[in-house]
């Protein structure tokens, strides 16, 4: 009020008045209890380092001792494989279910559905617990007409390894969630670009590859990676299968010496660690999909 | 070039189009003008099988679109079939539709291959856009949008092109860019079909101005008929509201 009636005094008399209003500096707003919370944040933070350094239980020098390990290394190898295979197997399954389960079709739909209904349904641990005992019901598996007869058989145990139960189930499991990001996905695009595709008579797999799935990845991408981070994760649960990930060897390591804490701490660092890179190659590739979207 | 007779359509129990009949020569110019809701835009999606009909035929250039005779019965093409019709036919949407991932010049040459670039240069530049063949659609204002999806549809060399109100999602001075492509066309002699609300427009480079309402072909003729002396009390109605 007072700046107003000042201003309005100013240009009543030009004389010896204070400068135009147009030349006042402006002040920001102080924001003093911004500070006493960074502050109060910061003193948890700073004990919780110091219990980190200070506590011997931690045993840092166990956990330098096996962080590099070879049989570390091997099973990060190992994790790294089950991670990897279990995505790219799952995201294939998941790129044919989405259109099936989007499809006009009554058939494709309903076994897509039923596929992600019973995939997503049955925990991982309880499922690969399955695969692992499948020569239990089939124990010879073999290929051929369909109810005819057969042209090759095996023996269940034999083509179904522990590693090749665990990646199974990985990639079904995957497949079923990977299905449902994948439909987000293609949903998240704006129907009038199949239209205008289809104006163009842009043949039909072009139309879902050239057209469709680009744009549906903006929408995937983000889910997908916390997807990929989610089986980083959960390839730790087959350890029950015995095959040795990391986690399994971190176990056994110490089984055998009891420093318990220092390798959890092992295992630990290195799924942060392979998380952190996951999220680097994430940024990479959402930036190519932004591309026409950024001005 | 285009013939329909008896094109009936229903969506439910709501029947958008009534035994429309129309003919469009190669080489002229059709606007369809009447109210929102009276089955403009269906009748234009009818022609290249967006919306199959109920009843009726749709031909171009002799050919029936979207179905094959077989003795006395219609079987529908198969959709590798309407696709490659299409090609025959250009559509251009209200909303542009540009692929928002793919620059002005990659849009043009999605559907035809990117060996038809010069052609698609040559396109771009017609349109008025030269210097914008690298943009991506975000980057450019409605009327570029608009002027870039109307050179993807002529990038297939149509026998015909279809507008879909190719200036109603438009800001207002952006309106008359469109509208100078598009006359230039008709000058140049395409054969269009044209659903506008732009009556000058329509005055001026309509050869047939075609009154549709609840889905109703009430009238139709040249300019100079339908927009100054209009035989229908709705044809009446609808012009007074419009040209104000």
């Amino acid at each position: 009020m007072s700046l107003l009636s000042s201003a309005r005094a100013a240009t009543g008399r030009p004389s010896d008045e204070p400068p135009p209003p147009d030349d006042l500096v402006v002040v920001p707003a102080r924001h003093p209890w911004r500070w006493v919370a960074a502050a109060a944040v910061l003193v948890v933070v700073a004990q919780f380092l110091h219990g980190l350094i200070t506590n011997p239980g931690w045993d840092w020098g166990t956990f330098f001792g096996y962080f590099f390990e070879k049989s570390v290394m091997d099973a990060l190898l190992v994790t790294l494989q089950l991670t990897f295979a279990g995505a790219i197997l799952g995201f294939a399954g998941g790129v044919v279910l989405a259109p099936m389960r989007l499809s006009k079709n009554p058939v494709l739909k309903s076994v897509s559905w039923g596929f992600i209904w019973v995939f997503r349904s049955v925990p991982l641990l309880v499922q690969l617990l399955f695969w692992a005992n499948l020569g239990y019901l089939y124990d010879r598996l073999q290929i051929g007409v369909p109810f005819g007869p057969g042209f090759f058989s095996f023996e269940t145990s034999t083509l179904v390894s522990a590693f090749g139960a665990a990646l199974l189930g990985l990639a079904l499991h995957e497949a079923a969630y990977a299905a449902e990001i994948v439909r987000a996905g293609i949903l998240s695009v704006d129907s009038r670009q199949l239209e205008a595709a289809a104006a163009l008579g842009i043949p039909r797999l072009r139309q879902f590859r050239r057209i469709l799935l680009p744009q549906a990845m903006r929408a995937i991408l983000p889910n997908a990676a916390n997807e990929l981070v989610n089986l980083l994760k959960s390839t730790s649960v087959v350890y029950v299968l015995a095959i040795g990930e990391l986690f399994y060897q971190v176990q056994v390591i110490y089984g055998r010496n009891g420093r318990v804490v220092p390798l959890l701490l092992v295992a630990t660092v290195w799924y942060v660690i392979l998380t952190a890179a996951l999220s680097v190659l994430q940024h990479y590739v959402e930036r190519h999909y932004a591309r026409g979207y950024v001005r | 070039m285009i013939e329909l007779t008896g094109v009936t359509k229903s969506f439910g129990t709501l029947e958008v189009l009534h035994d429309v009949d129309l003919t469009v020569p190669a080489g002229s110019v059709t606007v369809v003008i009447g109210p929102s809701g009276s089955g403009k835009s269906t009748l234009l999606r009818c022609i290249n099988h967006l919306e199959k009909v109920d009843r009726g035929r749709v031909r171009v250039d002799g050919e029936l679109i979207g179905y094959r005779r077989v003795g006395n019965k219609l079987h529908e093409l198969s959709e590798r079939h309407i696709l490659k019709q299409r090609r025959d036919i250009g559509f251009v949407f209200q909303t542009f539709n540009l692929f928002p991932h793919m620059t002005a010049l990659q849009n043009v040459l999605e559907a035809v291959g990117k060996e038809a670039e010069p052609r698609g240069r040559e396109l771009l530049a017609r349109v008025g856009l030269a210097d914008k063949v690298d943009a991506y659609p975000r980057q450019l204002s409605g009327g570029q949008q608009q002027r870039v999806a109307i050179a993807r549809a002529l990038a297939l060399e149509p026998k015909l092109v279809l507008f879909d109100e190719p200036t109603s999602a438009l800001d207002p001075e952006l309106v008359g860019e469109v509208l100078d492509v598009m006359r230039d066309l008709a000058k140049a002699g395409t054969t269009m079909v044209v659903v506008t609300h732009e009556i000058g427009f329509a005055r001026e480079v309509a050869d047939t101005i075609v009154f549709l309402d609840e889905g109703r072909l009430l009238e139709q003729g040249p300019p100079a008929e339908v927009l100054d002396n209009p035989q229908h009390e709705r044809t009446k109605a609808f012009l007074s509201k419009v040209l104000v």
